[in-house]
């Protein structure tokens, strides 16, 4: 039986590996999420960059106004620079991320203890508008709490009556930066990646196989129809596995090439050791994928309507880790248990270096595997039906 | 060596069969005839165990299509109704592929692919994807599929549909040798004359019965006609009508 079983998975192989689309999903697919994720790594890094590259300007207008300000400016190492004489239009091309605009009578009103104003301009539809603003406004404020404590000690008065509170805020983070929030992303990408890699040969192999005609006349083989089943299973098995693999190779090599940069090391995201853990903790979901693909693909009625449901498919085990993204929850036993859950916090923590639980990873594999196992079983006894030939 | 009796079958509210009776004899080509509707496909879709019957047993070589599955398939070689290739696989392929599932391999599985193609005049496509493969190519590979096991029985379904004067000439011939060898052949088809041409004897089916059977001169004999066509549509009770 197992011969013949391979005698299935092979020629199912072989009749796929001459298809462009099954190729396309399995090898050039997989390619997309690793690449989207770089350009955004691409990004994020650009501004960490300007932000550290503008630290020591700041462009002021009317900086003759205001003496004082400029003095304040340059002991804290910051040189000013000059500002067209229209700042927001300069501000609004994008010449300038932000500009303080200091009035003609400022420099009055500030001699004389007065409240002086001054103009901040920024973009903040941006994030480099946005870093601009914010470091802008913490200058602005130092020099505002050291005119103030000048002007309260001159009255005589303790400062620290004044100030009750003294706020300063610990970031717990480990690389405490934007770039690494990204990482969140790669489990969603690869649950869907996986969901997708043989869905292809899943429907040619079952619809697929029907609409043709050619199911007919290969069933009438002597070779048990469990076992016709078990062989095209294998053979989406396998080109699901080498998306997943394809998929992985790209994020190291993606991560690779970010290096050091952006202050996280993404270098070290993806070793050996975690790229094999991975695989191994995906390996049953990936069994529950195909066999959720053929169970679909064989009660669909035709390949386009297998299309149809299997295309949407993916997004559906996907979701949880994009909404994992934004609102990162702690990985619990239980959580353990339930198949794509369970894989995209394991995944989440492989990515993210936290160290995954060996106990954990056992639960996750092995639900998985009975739901597979469950899966396989009700797909096979699909084979089994009259109408698997002749549609409902 | 097919023995049918008494199956019946019956899809939500049309009775496919209605308890036929019949037998095809080894060293017999038996033609199993009938107006579209008559229950021919159904009856050689229980036969290579495709269809379960709601009730009666078919029994090819002694073996039950139910109960002895895979007995019966080893022994059946079948151009069932659908008979699709795979547009990626090549001639060779696809006759190589039916010859693994059925236990053969290495030399002896080429061996016996070459000398099919030679037979049914394969060689020219033999190694060319079936992606626009002809009427008349698609059915060489698809007897060549039903022929790579040399099985005892052969099952058609409509063997010449399609096909040009030409070809359909060769698959007589095949079905002839196929016969002179000992072995079994049964076929349908609604056109009267090929059944009359090549059968040995003739099964006629109407609406899920068989309505009358036996050779070409039984058959004329019993119905007093002299003409094929007006035996046929006397049996049938049918007249000139859609």
């Amino acid at each position: 039986m197992w011969r013949r079983i391979f005698v299935v998975f092979a020629k199912e192989v072989i009749d796929n590996s001459r298809d462009r689309r099954s190729l396309l999903v399995a090898l050039i697919y997989p390619l997309l999420g690793p690449l989207l994720l770089g350009l955004m790594i691409a990004a994020v890094v650009d501004v960490v960059t300007i932000r550290t590259e503008a630290r020591g300007t700041l462009p002021v207008l009317g900086a003759e106004w205001a003496p004082e300000f400029v003095a304040y400016l340059e002991s804290r190492g910051i040189t000013v620079t000059p500002v067209p004489e229209d700042a927001e239009a300069a501000v609004r091309d994008g010449e300038l991320k932000t500009a303080v605009v200091i009035p003609e009578g400022f420099g009055e009103l500030f001699r004389a203890g007065k409240t002086a104003t001054i103009h901040v301009v920024s973009d903040s539809s941006n994030l480099p508008g946005l870093i601009a603003l914010n470091r802008t406004a913490t200058l602005l404020g130092e020099f505002n709490r050291k005119v103030w404590r000048q002007r309260i000690k001159a009255l005589g008065v303790d400062v620290q009556i004044l100030q009750p509170l003294a706020i300063k805020s610990i970031d717990v983070t480990k690389g405490s930066n934007i770039a690494q929030i990204l990482l969140f992303m790669v489990p969603p990408l690869l649950i869907f990646n996986l969901f997708m890699g043989g869905v292809y040969l899943a429907i040619d192999t079952t619809s697929g196989e029907r609409e043709r005609g050619s199911l007919e006349p290969l069933l009438i083989n002597p070779v048990e129809r469990w076992g016709l089943m078990l062989g095209k299973y294998l053979a989406a098995l396998l080109f699901t596995g080498i998306a997943v693999a394809v998929q992985l190779i790209a994020f190291k090599v993606i991560f690779q090439s970010a290096g050091g940069s952006g202050g996280f090391n993404f270098a070290e995201v993806f070793s050996a050791l975690t790229l094999l853990g991975i695989f191994a903790v995906t390996l049953p979901l990936m069994m529950v994928a195909v066999g959720v693909q053929f169970i679909i693909a064989t009660m669909t009625r035709s390949f386009k309507e297998a299309q149809t449901y299997l295309g949407l498919l993916p997004l559906v085990p996907a979701l949880p880790g994009m909404v994992l993204v934004f609102a990162p929850v702690k990985a619990q036993e239980w959580m353990m248990m339930i198949p794509t859950f369970s894989q995209t916090l394991l995944l989440g923590q492989f990515v993210r270096g936290d160290g995954v639980a060996f106990p954990d990873a056992l639960i996750s594999m092995a639900s998985s595997m009975i739901a597979a196992l469950v899966l396989i079983f009700i797909a096979a006894r699909l084979y089994e039906r009259e109408n698997l030939i002749f549609g409902e | 060596m097919i023995d049918v009796q008494g199956l019946r079958k019956t899809f939500k509210t049309v009775t496919a069969l209605d308890g036929i009776e019949f037998e095809a004899r080894d060293g017999e080509i038996t033609g199993l005839i009938g107006p579209n509707g008559a229950g021919k496909t159904t009856a050689l879709r229980i036969l290579y165990t495709v269809m379960r019957p709601d009730s009666g047993i078919a029994r090819i070589d002694g073996f039950d299509t139910v109960t002895q599955r895979q007995e019966v398939q080893r022994r059946i070689g079948v151009l069932p109704d659908t008979r699709g290739m795979y547009p990626r696989l090549t001639a060779r392929e696809h006759v190589r592929y039916y010859g693994r599932l059925h236990g053969m391999g290495g030399k002896a599985l080429e061996n016996r692919v070459d000398e099919l193609f030679a037979m049914l005049g394969v060689d020219d496509f033999a190694d060319r994807r079936a992606k626009g493969f002809s009427k008349g190519q698609t059915r060489k590979v698809g007897i060549a599929r039903a022929l790579v096991h040399e099985p005892q029985n052969l099952l058609l379904d409509e063997p010449t549909n399609g096909l040009d004067v030409g070809s359909s000439r060769a698959v007589h011939q095949l079905i002839r040798d196929w016969r002179d060898q000992g072995r079994c052949v049964l076929f349908c088809s609604h056109i009267m004359q090929e059944v009359a041409a090549i059968s040995d004897r003739i099964v006629v089916l109407s609406l899920g019965r068989v309505v009358a059977q036996g050779t070409v001169d039984e058959l004329l004999r019993q119905t007093g006609e002299t003409d094929l066509e007006n035996m046929f549509l006397a049996v049938t009770q049918r007249t000139e009508s859609w």
